[in-house]
């Protein structure tokens, strides 16, 4: 945690590492109610968990305790992702369908923070603009995306435009209001100070708010853009030609087991990468927090 | 005092009123005060929880409105939070993202008077000032309450202000901590000649600060009495003063003061059910 070997070590006042009993082995820390943390011990854990599920999966497909056309085997899985990949059997590349689904998912998510993020912060610095959204918003934000197929498809046609429409209209409602909250909390003394040392609205918007909501916000944006992915899926299972959803829904009509499993398996990594990859980025951004 | 000459800081009849809800009445948080502050005194608002001394000291910096009454500074009435009033607080007093150093030009980023290189100068005079050389690069979190501290009073100082106010900012820290800031807030104040304001409810921490001490009600807030610390205590104060005669004398009357207060406030509770 501290790499800092600066000049005079400072020490924190606030952790008072007090007298401390007997140290509890970090394995027996898991079981403790609220027991402190090793990252270690976390990741042996988490691999077992995912071990032990491989494990029962391969018992139910091997054993039989299933049949195969509701559950393929993981090796069949694995092999059928494997052919899709390369592009076996298929007038085209799976990888062309994964590539379709991120470019949705790219385009809608990426429109949704473009403006909920100005939107979220604006709603929370000016009452006016809070009054005049934030009941549209909570509205549209209720609303089951699955139900508004039948209308994107109907207004906007089939093409790419519908599904990115209803990926955003997943997205942006819930983000915005997530955004404001987070402009919200910033607390008041630090937009005090800035009032107090000279700056305009502004520059207190851009020299504090924004830099102080931004972790809580890094983790809101990864929040919403999980769900983005489940829209993704209900739009291309319910009217799209393409993606990783329509290959799901047309191996389902062919019971093709092995590939609904292989495409589910997809999103699931692209899901796990991306939530790593910007964890990953929001301890780097913000290790000042720490 | 001289009649004719206006006071740096002059708080004239201010009262406050809050009223959460329309459907019930409203509440009085400060009742008809008035207080003179001369340029370089440092006043002490002190108190009880939520009696409203902070109230008044946001009134002064414009971060409030009053409901009546007015504050002028050098003869301007207050109108709205400006660089001429800086603020510290006690908790959020410097932004987590910075380090020691940009916490500190942060006070200096909206001057228009001074340069570049003046800003950079003064800067690192103030980290000099509240003794943080070394510490340029840490970031806040990383260093200690009364570390932080002293990075918010370095800010505010550099941002030029003509009067300095302070929200007990010395209130989460530990007794060996606030001694020390104590003591080298005089210090400051002496180089620097700062008019300050400072809000406190530790009646010890008001005495060896104070030149002037305004003691405060409860709720509605008005002024009990004013205490001259400048009268038995030197204006350079070091903290042997605190173990002296004189000291022990002032405080243990302002204690019986604040004491008798919050006696009477609990008898009218008992008794009016609440009431005012």
């Amino acid at each position: 945690m501290t790499d800092n070997a600066s000049p005079p070590a400072p020490k924190s006042a606030e952790t008072g590492a007090g007298s401390q009993p007997a140290p509890v082995p970090a394995t027996r820390q898991l079981f403790r109610f609220r027991g402190t943390t090793s990252k270690v011990v976390d990741l042996y854990v988490g691999i077992a968990s995912f071990a032990i599920l491989l494990a029962l999966w391969s018992a139910a497909t091997g054993l039989e305790w299933v049949q195969p056309q509701f559950l393929a085997s993981p090796l069949a899985v694995v092999l059928r992702l494997y052919d899709l990949l390369l592009g076996v059997n298929a007038d085209h590349s799976f990888l062309q369908d994964i590539g379709i689904s991120l470019f949705r998912v790219g385009v809608a998510f990426g429109l949704s923070a473009v403006l909920a993020i100005p939107l979220g912060i604006f709603m929370s610095s000016y009452r006016i603009v809070n009054a005049i959204s934030e009941p549209v918003v909570d509205f549209i934000r209720y609303l089951p995306v699955p139900a508004l197929v039948p209308l994107t498809v109907r207004w906007l046609g089939i093409g790419e435009t519908s599904k990115i429409a209803l990926l955003w209209i997943g997205t942006f409602f819930q983000l915005v209001l997530l955004i404001a909250d987070d402009a919200r909390r910033v607390p008041r003394e630090y937009v005090e100070i800035g009032m107090t040392v000279g700056a305009k609205p502004r520059s207190v918007l851009r020299h504090i708010i924004l830099p102080a909501m931004l972790p809580s916000m890094v983790d809101n944006l990864r929040i919403t853009l999980g769900w983005c992915w489940t829209y993704l899926i209900i739009a291309e299972i319910v009217a799209s030609s393409s993606g990783i959803g329509y290959v799901i829904q047309s191996a389902k009509r062919y019971v093709k087991a092995d590939v609904i499993f292989a495409g589910i398996l997809t999103i699931g990594i692209i899901g796990l990468v991306s939530d790593q990859a910007i964890r990953w980025l929001h301890r780097r951004w913000f290790a000042y927090l720490r | 005092m001289p009649g004719a000459s206006q006071p740096f800081v002059a708080i004239e009849r201010v009262s406050k009123t809050f009223q959460a809800d329309p459907r019930t009445p409203p509440i009085a948080v400060i009742d008809d005060i008035s207080i003179a502050i001369e340029k370089g005194e440092l006043v002490v608002f002190l108190g009880p929880s939520g009696c409203g001394k902070t109230t008044l000291m946001r009134i002064v910096g414009g971060l409030e409105t009053a409901t009546r009454g007015r504050v002028l500074i050098d003869g301007e009435p207050v109108s709205g939070p400006s660089r001429q009033k800086g603020m510290v607080f006690q908790s959020y007093s410097s932004f987590p993202w910075l380090n020691v150093l940009d916490n500190i030009r942060f006070g200096l980023k909206f001057r228009d008077d001074i340069d570049a290189a003046g800003k950079e100068r003064l800067a690192r005079h103030y980290l000099d000032l509240v003794g943080l050389k070394g510490f340029e690069d840490y970031y806040v979190n990383r260093i200690s309450g009364g570390m932080r501290q002293r990075v918010a009073i370095a800010r505010t100082l550099a941002a030029g202000p003509d009067v300095l106010l302070m929200d007990e900012p010395f209130g989460a820290l530990d007794a060996q901590n606030r001694d020390f800031l104590q003591a080298q807030l005089d210090v400051i104040q002496r180089s620097e000649h700062k008019t300050i304001i400072f809000v406190t409810h530790d009646v010890e921490e008001a005495v060896f600060l104070a030149d002037r001490i305004f003691i405060f009600s409860a709720r509605p807030a008005r002024i009990l009495e004013e205490v001259r610390v400048c009268d038995v205590l030197p204006p350079e104060r070091t903290l042997e003063h605190k173990d002296s005669e004189v000291f022990f004398k002032l405080r243990n009357r302002i204690l019986g003061i604040t004491r008798a207060q919050a006696l009477r406030t609990e008898q009218l509770m008992m008794g009016g059910n609440g009431a005012p």
